[in-house]
């Protein structure tokens, strides 16, 4: 019975011994730290997205701005933070906060509205949320409109000279890792959940789904506000490591894309895929940078041809489908 | 307030929508036929305007041979992408089309950087200026207004009077039954993505025609925006809702940026872009099939 | 009190009326049948009984409530389950999770968790005997076996009302005795009232069946005792066209 236990919980066990692994050589090897944060970062914003996009099979080409508003959310803190004097921890606090409230609320906005809409529309409608959300920042100069919010005075002086490598190295890196997996745990749980097995069944065929009794409009809200604050966290943390936030990058829809690359490359919906895309692409970005400096995204768009072509349910899903006979591969592969 | 400001500003938002109307036709249109959101629209527009100026700069060609040239291109492109990577994604999920001509674009637009760079370019070509008023309207960019125009005439005559149109727009309605009249479909759909593409990279050089400068790799993503609102004005498909959404959008423009220009805003122009997507979020959820259907 | 009252529903497509003033009823563990030839309205009045389709005009009383404006996953929680037609499976997902998401989300709902709703879904696939296909995905299934999978999804959902659509077309005559008998035997244990939906006026259905509707062009003509309305010359008429009124 126990034994049966931990087995039907392997994929989950896989995943988080993978996490402590890039962790433990993120501390062993420096000089492949940065890359290594840089993956934990993807995989956290990759399995916060596969909730939504893998789960349910809408696609938000304005995801980006749950991570945007993530960022302001903690400049936002941290300026005020050391604006009011408050005290540092107080002020990373703050920040995660705001950050969950803002991209918390217009979540719950755009979910509560732009999920009646199905399909391409649904994307249309999110491609327009992002770029709206960006000129109304610009136009009409809400938190240093174009100019952006620069944080790093403001960590000093929280901080202290210092304490600044910590705010901006250690706490941020710390702090992604720990949402990398919780997001995977909560991935995870959602999928062996009613609620997950309700949203598989949105993907699959929404109108039957409504039949057999799934309340779709609510599990796709509550989908789609899980992972935009999920994400809205990762971006919380990023600000710490970039110290200057602003529109254009905020809410860059090409950041959108990368993050639907590497769920659908893993295997949407799939608890290991986001770790397995993840890997791929930061790899493959990274050493395509250093062998083919320039010729990243052009490569990149054949790869996504290639994925779109081949391989629709990532290479996650596809193993899974194609071993799918055999309980144990069932059973380990999730 | 001067009226005869408003006469030229209304002349110039016709112009500028009937460019902005064509610019949209090509993305309805394939949308009417396969389904399909191409968002390698955009790049498709930059291409069309990178095709005016090589062809300007170095054959001293003027944009109106760039025309012709634009559509073969875009036509043979469309279909080779048909055969090559889209016909394998019709009528599969519409995340995978949305990714494969998002791969597209970025493809063209890594071709377009590595091959001339992220300068900001222009050429000059100069037939004129017409005063209304104090004001001015080069001729160019009128004509650029009357092409636009023309095209959407002859395109729907096209699609309304030949043989060939009413297969497109039988696909259009219903490929299972098309087929089973006899309509190769896939030539079909092969043809439709192909014209979409064609007036994707004409209506570039059209552009080009308004405003010869400016030109970027990164020209057409504005313009891609701009299309999704001007498309789900005029009802996603609808090839003359595309235009009258575009003339529409036109007018509106030239109106409120001198209007956030006038309120003292930061930016008039992200307050016109932010106030265009505003419109868009709002059609799309009063009127998701466009403004003048039932 | 009838268990499922259909009172007076009109619903359009346009300027289509799919249904003109359709009243039905049907009892706690009964069963009926609704025969109709193609483009009668059959499917827009399941549509209209289980929320696809919200009608014009009319109402619904389901145990004496009025459900005419609730939603199709409500309706499915109070426990009015449907089998399509064109079989819809989640074919990405196995046998099993599909019929576990119709135990999920039936009228058991909250009270049962995910392994519970296993052990249901096991239970209904061992009795529709499909439970050696239980880990195929619902894709690489046949033709039949699809059907059977719509039923025992269906049935997951320990529904009180189960409305199949042509649940027996295509399949063979040997095969069509073993499903009604199946669906017969689970309904009258479980008490489910069924509604079945045919086409054609298959003997077996017809013995299956308590009472019978007929429905043209979006009204019912017909209803009443199976014997009755076989008996009916109207019916032969709907079936044939009037142009052979006087011939047969």
């Amino acid at each position: 019975m126990i034994k049966g236990k931990i087995i039907d919980h392997t994929s989950l066990i896989i995943m988080i011994f993978s996490y402590i692994i890039i962790w433990m050589l993120k501390t062993s090897f420096p000089e492949y730290s940065q890359m290594l944060t840089l993956l934990l970062y993807y995989i956290a914003i990759a399995q916060a997205y596969n909730i939504f996009l893998g789960m349910t099979g809408y696609v938000d080409f304005g995801y980006v701005s749950y991570f945007g508003l993530g960022l302001y959310g903690m400049a936002l803190g941290v300026s005020y933070a050391s604006q009011n004097n408050l005290s540092s921890s107080e002020a990373i606090i703050l920040g995660m906060i705001l950050s969950v409230i803002l991209a918390g609320s217009v979540a719950g906005v755009v979910g509560g509205i732009a999920l009646r809409l199905r399909g391409a529309f649904f994307a249309i409608a999110t491609i327009g949320l992002s770029q709206a959300l960006r000129y109304l920042i610009e136009g009409a100069k809400i938190w240093g409109g174009a100019e952006g919010i620069i944080i790093a005075k403001d960590l000093r002086k929280l901080f202290g000279e210092e304490g600044f490598s910590y705010a901006t190295i250690i706490l941020p890196d710390t702090g992604i890792f720990i949402l990398a997996v919780a997001t995977g745990i909560i991935m995870y749980l959602i999928r062996i959940s009613r609620l997950g097995y309700g949203l598989l069944a949105i993907k699959e065929d929404e109108d039957a789904a409504k039949v057999f009794g799934v309340n779709t409009t609510l599990y796709k809200f509550v989908a789609f506000i899980i992972s935009a604050v999920l994400t809205s966290l990762v971006g919380s943390m990023w600000t710490l490591k970039v110290t200057a936030i602003y529109p254009p990058e905020s809410f860059n829809i090409t950041f959108s894309v990368e993050f639907i690359v590497i769920v659908m490359l893993g295997g949407g919906g799939t608890v290991l895929g986001p770790l397995i895309g993840a890997s791929i692409y930061s790899l493959s970005k990274y050493y395509l940078g250093v062998y083919l400096p320039g010729l990243q995204l052009t490569v990149f768009s054949i790869i996504l041809l290639l994925i779109v072509l081949l391989f629709r349910q990532g290479i996650v899903g596809e193993l899974r489908s194609f071993l799918y006979k055999h309980e144990i591969v069932r059973k380990i592969i999730r | 307030m001067d009226p005869g400001l408003i006469i030229f500003l209304f002349l110039q938002g016709l112009v500028l929508g009937s460019i902005y109307g064509i610019v949209a036709v090509g993305l309805s249109l394939i949308f009417g036929i396969a389904r399909i959101i191409n968002l390698s629209h955009g790049a498709l527009i930059m291409w069309g305007a990178y095709t005016a100026l090589t062809f300007f700069v170095g054959y001293n060609l003027s944009p109106l041979g760039s025309l012709f040239i634009a559509i073969v291109v875009g036509l043979s492109l469309g279909a080779s992408i048909f055969y090559l990577v889209l016909r394998r994604l019709i009528g599969a999920h519409e995340l995978t089309t949305l990714l494969a001509t998002f791969a597209l674009s970025i493809f063209l637009e890594e071709i377009a950087r590595l091959n001339y760079g992220l300068d900001y370019r222009g050429f000059s070509w100069s037939l004129g200026v017409v005063k209304i008023f104090d004001y001015r309207l080069t001729y160019s960019s009128i004509l650029a207004g009357v092409i636009a125009l023309s095209t959407v005439i002859i395109l729907t005559l096209f699609l309304y009077k030949t043989r060939i149109g009413s297969a497109l727009r039988g696909v259009a309605q219903d490929p299972v039954g098309a087929y089973i009249c006899g309509i190769d479909v896939n030539k079909i759909y092969a043809l439709g993505i192909g014209i979409g593409f064609g007036l994707a990279m004409m209506s570039g050089v059209i552009i080009t025609m308004y405003n010869p400068t400016g030109i970027n790799p990164y020209l057409g993503a504005p313009y891609l925006l701009k299309s999704f609102v001007i498309v789900v004005l005029g009802g996603l498909g609808s090839i003359i809702g595309a235009y009258v959404g575009g003339i529409i959008f036109g007018l509106a423009e030239v109106v409120l940026f001198p209007l956030y220009d006038y309120l003292h805003f930061h930016s008039p122009m992200s307050m016109t872009l932010f106030t265009e997507f505003v419109i868009l979020l709002i059609l799309l959820l009063i009127r998701p099939y466009g403004l003048f259907r039932r | 009190m009838h268990l499922l009252e259909v009172n007076n529903v009109t619903k359009r497509f346009g300027g289509i009326t799919a249904l003109k003033n359709v009243s039905l009823y049907i009892d706690s563990g009964e069963k009926i049948a609704i025969i109709g030839p193609n483009g009668s309205g059959k499917t827009t009045l399941f549509n209209v009984i289980n929320g696809v389709y919200i009608p014009e005009d009319g109402r619904i009383i389901y145990m004496g409530r009025d459900i005419t404006k609730l939603s199709a996953h409500e309706r499915a929680k109070l426990g009015i389950a449907r089998a399509f037609q064109i079989t819809r499976p989640f074919p990405g997902l196995s046998v099993r999770e599909n019929v576990m998401i119709g135990a999920l989300f039936g009228t058991l709902s909250e009270k049962i968790n995910t392994r519970e709703a296993l052990k249901i879904a096991d239970e209904m696939l061992k009795l529709v005997g499909l439970y050696n296909k239980r880990d195929e995905l619902a894709i690489k299934l046949t033709g039949p076996e699809r059907k059977l999978l719509e039923l025992a999804r269906a049935l997951a959902m320990k529904p009180k009302i189960l409305l199949l659509d042509e649940i027996v077309a295509g399949m063979p005559p040997a095969k069509v005795d073993e499903i009604v008998d199946l669906v017969k035997n689970v309904a009258e244990r479980e008490n489910i009232a069924v509604g079945v939906m045919v086409e054609h006026v298959i003997r077996a259905v017809i013995r299956f069946a308590e009472r019978v509707y007929v429905l043209d062009r979006g009204e019912i003509v017909l209803s009443g005792k199976v014997e009755d309305v076989m008996r009916n010359p109207k019916l032969r008429e709907i079936y044939l066209g009037t142009r052979f009124k006087g011939g047969v």
